[in-house]
């Protein structure tokens, strides 16, 4: 099966899920940006603002799970 | 996270001089693993004039929102080694590092250059980012480590 055809058929889905996935033709970054607007599209946040100081990357990973 | 805003940060770290180094999701993003995150993570080099260039880079980026004067050198080249900078556009959130306990700063992480529309960002290695990660012990960093060495096939130092 080519992966980059525009629309692949398959028997069942164990076949779909070993078929290779079509590789996004943008930059990776680009990509990456991408995946990120639609994430804060489907799932937006409100931060606090300013500066917050830590003394450990785990107080810092701490205070982000409380987001 | 906005695309513009990402890439404006980007050009102004660059123009600022500032000696910084892309590690976490974006830092993957670079090397094609794709995964969303609502942060960028960064080592600095602990320098006073360094931490000054930050600060330019961010006022450049954010017109001098007030609350960029509280990143300080004496703070993160002292006790307070990671700083995190919500700017006023709300949607993204900077974590600055200097150091990351005794396991690594700056000059310990290998990184290369990406391009991304004309800016030079300085991008932590695939091998670096998966010695960051592999050690930690959020179960997301497990991930990243865990694709980081299968898409590069990287193997664990002796």
């Amino acid at each position: 099966m080519k992966a980059d055809v525009p629309v692949q058929k398959f028997r069942s889905i164990e076949n779909m899920n070993h078929a290779p996935v079509s590789r996004s033709r943008l930059p990776d970054f680009e990509r990456f940006l991408r995946h990120c607007a639609r994430y804060w599209a489907i799932a937006p946040k409100v931060y606090p603002r300013g500066v917050f100081k830590f003394r450990t990357i785990e107080e810092a990973q701490k205070a982000r799970a409380n987001h | 996270m906005d695309r513009d805003e990402i890439i404006r940060v980007l050009r102004a770290f660059e123009a600022s001089g500032l000696e910084y180094v892309l590690i976490g999701a974006a830092a993957m993003g670079f090397h094609g693993l794709v995964r969303a995150t609502e942060d960028l993570d960064l080592f600095v080099r602990a320098t006073s004039e360094n931490i000054e260039r930050l600060r330019a880079a961010l006022r450049e980026a954010y017109e001098d929102d007030p609350h960029i004067e509280e990143i300080s050198s004496a703070d993160l080249l002292g006790e307070y080694p990671a700083v995190r900078y919500y700017p006023p556009t709300g949607d993204l959130y900077f974590d600055v590092l200097t150091r990351l306990g005794d396991a690594a700063r700056f000059e310990t992480v290998d990184a290369e250059i990406k391009d991304i529309e004309g800016t030079r960002v300085r991008v932590a290695t695939p091998a670096a980012l998966y010695r960051l990660k592999k050690g930690t012990v959020r179960a997301i960093d497990h991930q990243d480590a865990a694709a980081l060495r299968e898409r590069f096939n990287l193997k664990d130092e002796g």
